[in-house]
């Protein structure tokens, strides 16, 4: 039944597959930190105060926008300045680490302060509702949009 | 035969390792992106602190009072810091003036300049070379009326595991002439640092 040129083809099949194992793992293991994380997500596109916000939700990462959801922004006027409420809900178990950022626009819907509004980090609790606050940099503000993507959970390399 | 997919193996192994081998890389990054390299106090916690206190200030009903006909002249004290780290405070305070100041709502005088002024005073005046009719007048200057004074303070906290570091950013109006404390509000950061099972 076993005769010996069946032994060696199946020694040879074993240190092939060994092989493939082998390569793959350190594949695996050098590369591991290589990958670029995804960094698109939600947000909405330019609004103006009272807009509904409904109508004006985009969703790049499809991942993200079954994790969390854009349950609301409201906007008025206070001081003569532009204030935004960005309500955030998580609809994920477990914590997220996001961050979120406005851009501001005047009438004619040319960028204000462009660079200027940092990216604020959040820590969003498994199935929690939080509400942001944003503030118009100057009285000239009148459309905005608002982003928010996850902070990249490991440090990679280019 | 086991021989050569040894060697082959090995060899793909060796041309794998070397190709994730570290390189250096320079590139431009996102100036205002969150930045997590450690725990210490950072170019995000320097943005988030800013903003948060100039909206706070620039919402508050007092302000809206205050400014509602006018812009008020302020000067900022130095932020005096309690932390353990050094923090370059004065970065924090310029941050928090420029954003302001380019909401239109306040004015502000520097202190950090007045030497340099008088010089330049001395100099249209006493120097000889400039028409005294353009000179800038002695004794001219705004006075301030508001100062904007605070403390930076943290406590942090370890065990072998775990790194935990709280900042609290305390910020104060005070209207020059009556000495009252018209504003004030508070900003905390918390970070964390904990070390991970896994790898990837």
């Amino acid at each position: 039944m076993f005769n010996s040129k069946n032994m060696a083809s199946m020694g040879q099949n074993i240190t092939g597959c060994l092989a493939v194992i082998l390569v793959s793992v350190f594949i695996t293991v050098g590369c591991a930190n290589n990958k670029s994380p995804v960094t698109s997500g939600i947000g909405t596109s330019a609004m103006i105060q009272g807009d509904d916000f409904s109508k004006h939700l985009e969703v790049q990462n499809a991942d993200l926008a079954k994790k969390l959801v854009i349950s609301d922004v409201k906007s008025r006027k206070n001081n003569g300045l532009l204030q935004v409420n960005l309500t955030l809900t998580s609809r994920y178990e477990k914590s997220q680490k996001l961050q979120y950022h406005f851009n501001w626009f005047d009438e004619a819907g040319f960028v204000i302060e462009v660079g200027k509004t940092p990216w604020i980090p959040l820590e969003l609790q498994g199935k929690q509702s939080t509400t942001l606050p944003g503030l118009a940099p100057n009285i000239n503000v009148s459309t905005f949009n608002v982003y928010v993507r996850a902070i990249p959970e490991k440090a990679y390399k280019y | 035969m086991n021989k050569l997919a040894l060697v082959t193996t090995l060899g793909l192994t060796l041309v794998f390792a070397a190709g994730c081998a570290n390189k250096a890389v320079v590139r431009y990054g996102d100036a205002t992106a969150v930045e997590t390299t450690d725990i210490n106090f950072g170019s995000t916690d320097l943005q988030k602190v800013a903003s948060q206190m100039t909206d706070s200030l620039l919402l508050s009903p007092v302000v809206g009072t205050l400014t509602q006909n006018t812009r008020p002249v302020m000067f900022v004290e130095r932020l005096k810091n309690k932390t353990s780290e050094h923090i370059d405070t004065e970065s924090i305070t310029d941050s928090i003036s420029t954003k302001l100041l380019r909401s239109g709502k306040f004015r502000f005088v520097d202190m950090g300049r007045v030497e340099a002024a008088r010089e330049q005073l001395k100099f249209q005046h006493d120097g000889g070379m400039v028409d005294p009719n353009t000179a800038s007048q002695f004794g001219r200057q705004i006075g301030a009326q508001y100062m904007l004074y605070g403390n930076l303070s943290s406590i942090v906290k370890s065990n072998q595991d775990k790194s935990d570091v709280y900042y609290k950013f305390t910020l104060r109006l005070m209207d020059l002439e009556s000495g009252l404390v018209e504003w004030a509000d508070e900003t905390e950061i918390r970070k964390t640092k904990a070390k991970e099972s896994v790898g990837w």
